[in-house]
């Protein structure tokens, strides 16, 4: 074929350039580590990279979520470990305080003592984080959710739990409310509460009871009375609620126990004529109740039999309830102990997948190395091949001849 | 008969020397654009007929031919119109292709930044400086998204400018072509009837100059004039007249730039379907296939996430205890009345559903019986007979018309998204107004004896929310218990007495919604109430973080993200298919062009050959009157 000499330069130019821009592109690629300069190059890959990009924000907001939640049960669980000796420790003086050398005066130096602890519970109650938001206040970090009043230790938050993104699928609760952790704890055995009257003269000692037909239950309060005639001690249960009697003059031996409507009791030494007692069902009562309830049994001065009768039954109802008070503590400790292991275990899972979104990202974008550069020195023998052989060809003219 | 040796003698010199000439003329023409090599045509003279038969008188030249294939000349025209329309929507689009790939410079980076504050404020809502982070970034998402927008408006005007330049250099190529016309007419007409070669040359380059530009038609005449046309038959050139094109503001959009003719001092739009090929073209179909549809893209995804983000605040309350406001600015709808219409004609467009948007524009009228909304992209549309009002908007896609002051074959464009991103701005400056607390909280009475619990409710969408939201109500089952419970309270619809209850079942009053579970016992109370104080609240936060991964957009197919990423992908879809197909018609250039060289090129070898050719003839020419005079010479020594 005729070939004009504007075609051999511009083809020989065409090509060069080809070569040219081949090899530029992939220097480019070398030189910023990147296959994808711009979408054009792999559209597909670089929208993917834009939504791999998006995971990997997350992931990394994610890890820094876990580890405020991680913070913030990391300090209610060390108040709770500090609530919970100090249970223990108003426990030791509640035993103590039953100790029958002791005299008037001892007992009011150990109530002295748990006022004492009662401030530094409701101190740790209105515990605060770094950012001065307490605890235990649900929403209302601002406020202070504990206080003494007339009426006792009266709690100002509100039932709130909060939440923090721990993953894309997981909200995980970063706090408890102060109802939760130290109000809602039942009171007697969990089930009924029984109790001495307050005038009884006899030294009767009533015990927590246990339930022994759960079906045969009513949550009725009841009453039993004692009446000593003849020497004889007889007691009677009444159903107050419904009024009804459920048994009278039944034979009472110290000890012996006593069971109406499922449930079972022992009352063990002498009431006197006309001595109540009093079976209810269960209710919420608060730690601070509790111990402010044992402050007001150890301080009270002891007179007579009825006197230490009293004293007995006011410890043993303290201990009662402040078992259910530290096993509260604890089951919230389990929790926040749960809580945190899966804080670990999701933060080891979004350690997995940072990795692996740095894979995928690498994978659409990165350059191969090997590849790049291979293809580099490719594209430079082919652009010295080009440029050589136009300037052969192009040398060539019949004009150099004539 | 010496003579008529000097005679042929003088006419192969003659000849020869037009042969020198020609190729002289090749040799210097070799880098001329649109050149096509010349050759002279030799033919013997008419011979003398002797009675030894005819004898021949020489050469002559009959004429100087280009060598030059119509064919080929139009192949080369046609894949350079394409070429360049290519060629032009590549180097385009290729800008955009950098901008919305360059990963700092994206809108990733302030979008992901944007949510990570938002994360931030949910883990502590009460903390001032998180707050504050939150709002800055929240400034500079939507300072990114104007940037942005200021680049598709740059790029909007570079089109513009370019559309003004091309019809300039249409008008003014077509003008040259006219006066090459009127001369080739002239020549043409000279009894000589010889073909003004070099004229033609100048008038087909410019003809294929004026084919990179925008394609035409060419219909040559019998007088050799061309006559040009281009879009559907719009004269631009007859004989040695030309018709003007102009540019003019479009009637349905004032922002773009459009082609039209003059005819009697009017300018009359050509329709841009039309206009294809060549620059003009490529700058058009750029304009109209993906510069447009990105810009509402982008519009998209600010007017879906500031839309969103908006009802989900509302949802909310503030440090304050206020509930939650606007948090985004939200760009209204761009509505367009046609030129034509009556001034007084208006329509009132509205966003009723961000998560419905298209990226096309829309267009309303009214034929005299029916209102329709169109969407432009795929002209579906919707209509009604009943003039549209608040009450019964006529909505298509996420977007109402609400009232309308419209007379019978008046238009309006609509469009929802273009300014999206434009227009969308940070309307809180306050961080105690960032609504991260949930404006309702639920409590468990404790003298409760069942198990049952209440969860913390939740607000019903969409804003706003309900007058009575933050009223005190109370749950308190039946004693003794059977299965229900009353709802007291303040507020509409309060109290309703003896619901039946069940574990889980969502308990819906006063616009809040929530679950109670496990066994209740009689007398068991519940109560809902503002959350008063809720400083540490961060229910709302939680709701507005997880926006980002929910898909809201595009009928709750995709998120945020995922549709700016189609953005990108789409652009750099199409820059790829144009990187390609430009490459692919480069090439279908470079090969018809060397077809077409190889028959009308210069080769500078063969001219040298010619040269040499036509040389040793002027020489052989010279002996021819060498010998001649010799035989004169013979002739007077005879008597010697």
């Amino acid at each position: 074929m005729r070939v004009s000499t504007n075609s051999v330069y511009e083809l020989g130019v065409a090509s060069i350039l080809r070569q040219q821009e081949g090899l530029l592109k992939t220097q480019q690629q070398v030189s910023t580590g990147r296959r994808i300069l711009t979408p054009a190059d792999d559209p597909v890959a670089a929208a993917r990279a834009l939504d791999v990009t998006q995971a990997e924000s997350l992931n990394t907001q994610y890890a820094e979520n876990r580890n405020d939640a991680a913070t913030s049960l990391g300090l209610a669980e060390s108040v709770l470990q500090a609530v919970t000796s100090l249970v223990h420790d108003v426990r030791t003086v509640a035993l103590t305080a039953g100790n029958p050398i002791l005299i008037d005066r001892d007992r009011a130096s150990l109530a002295t003592g748990l006022r004492g602890r009662l401030d530094e519970l409701i101190g740790l109650a209105n515990s605060v984080d770094g950012a001065g938001e307490h605890l235990f206040s649900g929403y209302q970090g601002r406020t202070k959710p504990f206080a003494q009043t007339a009426a006792g230790v009266q709690y100002s938050g509100d039932q709130g739990q909060r939440l923090i993104q721990a993953s894309a699928s997981r909200q995980i609760a970063v706090s408890d409310s102060g109802t939760d952790v130290f109000e809602r704890i039942k009171n007697g055995n969990g089930v009924f509460v029984a109790t001495a009257a307050a005038a009884n003269s006899g030294s009767g000692v009533i015990s927590p009871g246990t339930v022994v037909t759960p079906a045969s239950l009513t949550g009725h309060d009841y009453q039993i009375t004692f009446s000593v005639a003849a020497g004889a001690v007889t007691y009677n249960v009444v159903d107050t609620t419904t009024a009804t009697t459920l048994s009278t003059a039944n034979p009472y031996t110290s000890g012996n126990s006593i069971s109406f409507d499922g449930l079972q009791l022992e009352i063990q030494g002498t009431p006197a004529d006309g001595d109540q007692f009093t079976v209810a069902p269960s209710t919420n009562q608060s730690l601070f109740r509790t111990l402010s309830d044992l402050i007001a049994v150890v301080a009270a001065p002891l007179s007579g039999q009825n006197g230490s009768a009293k004293l007995i039954n006011g410890l043993n109802a303290a201990l009662l309830n402040l078992d259910h008070g530290l096993d509260n503590i604890l089951g919230i400790r389990a929790a926040i102990g749960t809580r945190l292991q899966e804080v670990d275990a999701l933060q080891s899972a979004g350690d997995g997948l940072a990795v692996q979104y740095q894979q995928t990202l690498s994978q659409l974008q990165d350059v191969d190395y090997a590849k790049a550069i291979a293809t580099l020195n490719q594209q430079q023998v082919y652009l010295e091949a080009a440029q050589k052989s136009f300037v052969k060809v192009s040398g060539l003219s019949l004009f150099e001849y004539i | 008969m010496g003579n008529g040796i000097f005679g042929i003698g003088i006419s192969g010199l003659n000849a020869a020397q037009a042969g020198l000439l020609t190729t002289g003329h090749n040799i210097s023409n070799a880098a001329t654009p649109g050149y096509n090599r010349q050759q002279i045509v030799e033919s013997s003279n008419r011979p003398h007929l002797t009675g030894s038969g005819y004898l021949g008188q020489g050469v002559q030249v009959s004429t100087v031919r280009r060598v030059y294939s119509e064919f080929l000349a139009g192949q080369v025209s046609q894949a350079q119109t394409q070429s360049s329309q290519l060629d032009s929507y590549y180097s385009q689009i290729r800008l955009l292709n950098n901008m919305l790939g360059d990963p700092s410079a994206g809108l990733s980076p302030t979008l992901q930044s944007f949510f990570n504050a938002t994360q931030d404020v949910a883990a502590d809502p009460a903390s001032v400086p998180s707050r504050q982070v939150l709002l800055g970034s929240a400034q500079s998402l939507a300072t990114r998204f104007q940037e942005l927008n200021q680049r598709f408006t740059e790029f909007r005007d570079g089109v513009n400018s370019q559309i003004v330049g091309s019809v300039t250099e249409i008008n003014s190529l077509a003008q040259q072509i006219a006066n090459l016309n009127q001369s080739i007419a002239l020549v043409g007409d000279a009894n000589s009837r010889q073909p003004a070669n070099d004229l033609l040359d100048q008038r087909d380059a410019l003809v294929a100059e004026l084919g990179r530009v925008i394609n035409i038609a060419v219909v040559r005449q019998s007088d050799g004039t061309f006559n040009v046309f281009v879009g559907n038959g719009q004269a631009l050139v007859l004989g040695a007249l030309t018709l003007t094109l102009d540019t003019m503001a479009s009637s349905a959009d004032p922002a773009k730039t459009v082609v039209g003719y003059v005819a009697g001092g009017n300018t009359i739009p050509i329709p841009e379907s039309t206009l294809q090929g060549g620059s003009l073209g490529g700058v058009l179909a750029f304009r109209s296939g993906t510069l447009d549809s990105a810009q509402n893209a982008l519009g998209r995804v600010a007017i879906g996430l500031a839309q969103t983000f908006n009802d989900q605040h509302r949802l909310g309350q503030d440090l304050n205890g206020a509930i939650g406001g606007d948090f985004f600015g939200v760009a209204v709808p761009g509505v367009i009345s046609v030129a034509g219409n009556n001034p007084a004609s208006s329509v009132a467009a509205s966003i009723s559903n961000a998560g419905a948007l298209t990226t096309s524009d829309y267009q309303f009228d009214f034929d005299g019986t029916n209102y329709t909304l169109t969407r432009l992209s795929d002209n579906t549309s919707v209509s009604s007979t009943v003039l549209p009002s608040g009450a019964a908007p006529l909505s298509l896609d996420g977007i109402s018309i609400t009232a309308a002051t419209i007379n019978a074959s008046e238009s309006f464009v609509i469009q929802p998204t273009r300014n999206g991103a434009r227009d969308i701005t940070v309307t809180i400056n306050d961080t105690g107004k960032i609504a991260a607390a949930a404006p309702i909280r639920t409590a468990a009475a404790l003298t409760n004896s069942g198990s049952a619990t209440i969860s913390a409710g939740s607000v019903n969408s969409p804003p706003p929310v309900d007058i009575d939201l933050q009223q005190a109500v109370t749950i308190a089952f039946h004693v003794p218990y059977d299965g229900q419970f009353d709802v007291t309270g303040a507020g509409a619809g309060l109290p309703a007495n003896n619901q039946a209850y069940t574990a889980g079942a969502d308990i819906s009053f006063h616009g809040w919604t929530l679950q109670i579970s496990g066994s209740p016992a009689a007398g068991d109370t519940f109560t809902i109430g503002p959350n008063s104080n809720g400083a540490s609240d961060n229910r709302n936060a939680l709701l507005l973080g997880s926006l980002q991964i929910q898909n809201t957009l595009a009928d709750g197919t995709t998120t945020y993200q995922s549709a700016y990423g189609q953005l990108v992908s789409q652009v750099g879809n199409k820059t790829r298919e144009l990187e390609v197909t430009s490459k692919a018609q480069a090439n279908l250039v470079a090969q018809t062009e060397q077809a077409q060289q190889s028959v009308s090129g210069v080769n500078l070898d063969e001219e040298a050959a010619n040269l040499l050719r036509y040389q040793q003839a002027y020489q052989a020419a010279g002996k021819v009157i060498q010998i001649a005079n010799m035989l004169f010479d013979t002739l007077l020594n005879l008597d010697r």
